[in-house]
């Protein structure tokens, strides 16, 4: 004989209490009530029979192709925001227009007011890019001189703060001088040191926290040196091979 | 020329906390936060997609457009309910992937009105004496019940997958669909209701 449904606020109980969703003074009344009321009683039966089963099917798995295509996710977005990803055109125009802003701030003898924030350009780039300007530049620095006791304080007046201007001459890198470059929106101390023919650009920004040992990258062309200590994020860039640059780093990190 | 493009020529920089304006470093942010929100819970996302597309093809340019979006809005995250979080973005993908592959799908909402309305009664009336239904369910193929839920409208295979394929609760379905929990728990009860009188009528 067929019963007559529950009524609608008695099947979402039902629901709730296969669910294991009902406070427990509901779900009292209602397992009393499933004892002395045969259709609530199969009606709890058959949404349990089904919950099982729904519960039991197959998921699909994921697969390492498809882990792969997520993981390659991460990697594009990180290219996307690198020059990688910039057409050829628009790179070409940014170094045409790079090299305009250089030309007219060395025209009026300025120091470096380059400012690449939101272009996209990574760190390493602007890094180089800083380092770059400064050999076209009639002269690398804005204070010329080995001695320290200049160097320093011309940063620190400048910016109030300044990374250890140590003259490495007795190790074949004399300090040649200081200037204020500018990375991002923020203008960074930076020490010029000389080896051999090359200059080596060390920009110094204030403001990291910890410690990371030196790792070596390559950006725009310039080998580059990056570490972090004593309250700045180091970056020693130049034309030098890769070796003698590091030599450099040690040198100055132990002075 | 070593590429700076990968996240992996990045490690070096994590521990010097650096301010958050280095796009590459923003990146590499971003990519580690989405490791620790999104990834864990690929295999949630993918088999609610399954049920809603109906495949698993499908299912995955779902999930991966979705992981897409978690990613570039990965700083909106709250920090709360990461499960839940990803699987809103995955519905939200599933319904506009829906609406451009499956336009006729979609269930229009004056229907939507009535699923919600939960004087209607759905199904017949199980019979009491032998409980036929439930070892009817019981011994039916995973096809057969598969089947009763690929016919259901979108609208309550949801519900019904969040709660007994991903095993959310009522509040959080009621979160990830925007939705009262009152309209969560009438669906579900319509939902299997219609799935069990599908597969006995099937039999």
């Amino acid at each position: 004989m067929a019963q007559p449904v529950p009524p609608s606020d008695d099947r979402l109980l039902l629901n709730a209490l296969v669910d294991d969703e009902l406070d427990a003074a509901t779900t009292i009344l209602l397992e009393r009530r499933l004892e002395i009321e045969p259709d609530l009683a199969v009606e709890y039966r058959r949404l349990m029979a089904l919950k099982e089963r729904v519960s039991g099917l197959d998921r699909p798995p994921v697969t390492r192709g498809f882990e792969a295509r997520i993981g390659a996710l991460m990697t594009q977005r990180a290219k996307s925001l690198t020059p990688a990803n910039r057409s050829g055109f628009y790179r070409n125009l940014s170094a045409l227009a790079a090299s305009i802003i250089v030309t007219a701030v060395l025209a009026s003898g300025g120091t470096y007011l380059f400012t690449t924030s939101h272009s996209g350009f990574s760190i390493e780039d602007e890094v180089a890019g800083g380092h770059r300007r400064s050999l076209l530049a009639t002269s690398p620095v804005d204070v010329a001189s080995s001695d320290r006791h200049t160097v320093k304080p011309w940063l620190d007046a400048k910016l109030g703060v300044s990374p250890p201007a140590t003259d490495l001459a007795a190790d074949g890198y004399p300090l040649i001088g200081g200037r204020v470059d500018v990375l991002g929106a923020e203008t960074v101390p930076t020490l010029v040191y000389r080896h051999n023919e090359h200059l080596i650009t060390l920009m110094a920004e204030p403001g990291a926290h910890g410690t990371v040992p030196p790792s070596f990258e390559v950006a725009s062309g310039y080998n580059i040196v990056h570490w972090t200590e004593g309250g700045f994020a180091f970056w020693a860039v130049s034309d030098l091979e890769q070796t003698e640059l590091e030599a450099f780093v040690r040198d100055y990190r132990s002075s | 020329m070593i590429s700076l493009a990968g996240t992996r020529a990045l490690p070096d920089r994590r521990g010097s906390a650096r301010p958050e304006r280095w796009p590459l470093v923003d990146a590499d942010r971003a990519s580690e936060r989405f490791r620790e929100v999104v990834l864990p819970h690929l295999a949630d996302c993918l088999a609610f997609a399954n049920w809603l597309t109906g495949s698993r093809h499908d299912a995955e340019d779902v999930v991966q457009e979705a992981c897409i979006k978690a990613l570039n809005g990965i700083h909106g995250f709250d920090g709360r309910n990461a499960r839940a979080w990803t699987l809103t973005i995955v519905r939200n993908c599933a319904f506009d992937w829906l609406a451009k592959h499956r336009p006729k799908a979609i269930i229009s909402v004056g229907d939507l009105a009535a699923l919600d309305d939960a004087t209607q009664s759905e199904g017949r009336a199980p019979d009491e004496s032998s409980n036929a239904e439930s070892e009817l369910i019981r011994q039916a193929e995973s096809a057969a019940i598969g089947a009763a839920i690929a016919d259901l409208p979108h609208v309550l295979r949801e519900v019904l997958i969040l709660r007994d394929v991903n095993g959310f609760s009522y509040k959080e379905i009621a979160a990830i669909l925007s939705v009262p929990m009152g309209t969560v728990m009438s669906r579900l009860a319509r939902a299997r209701a219609r799935v069990a009188a599908t597969i006995v009528e099937a039999q």
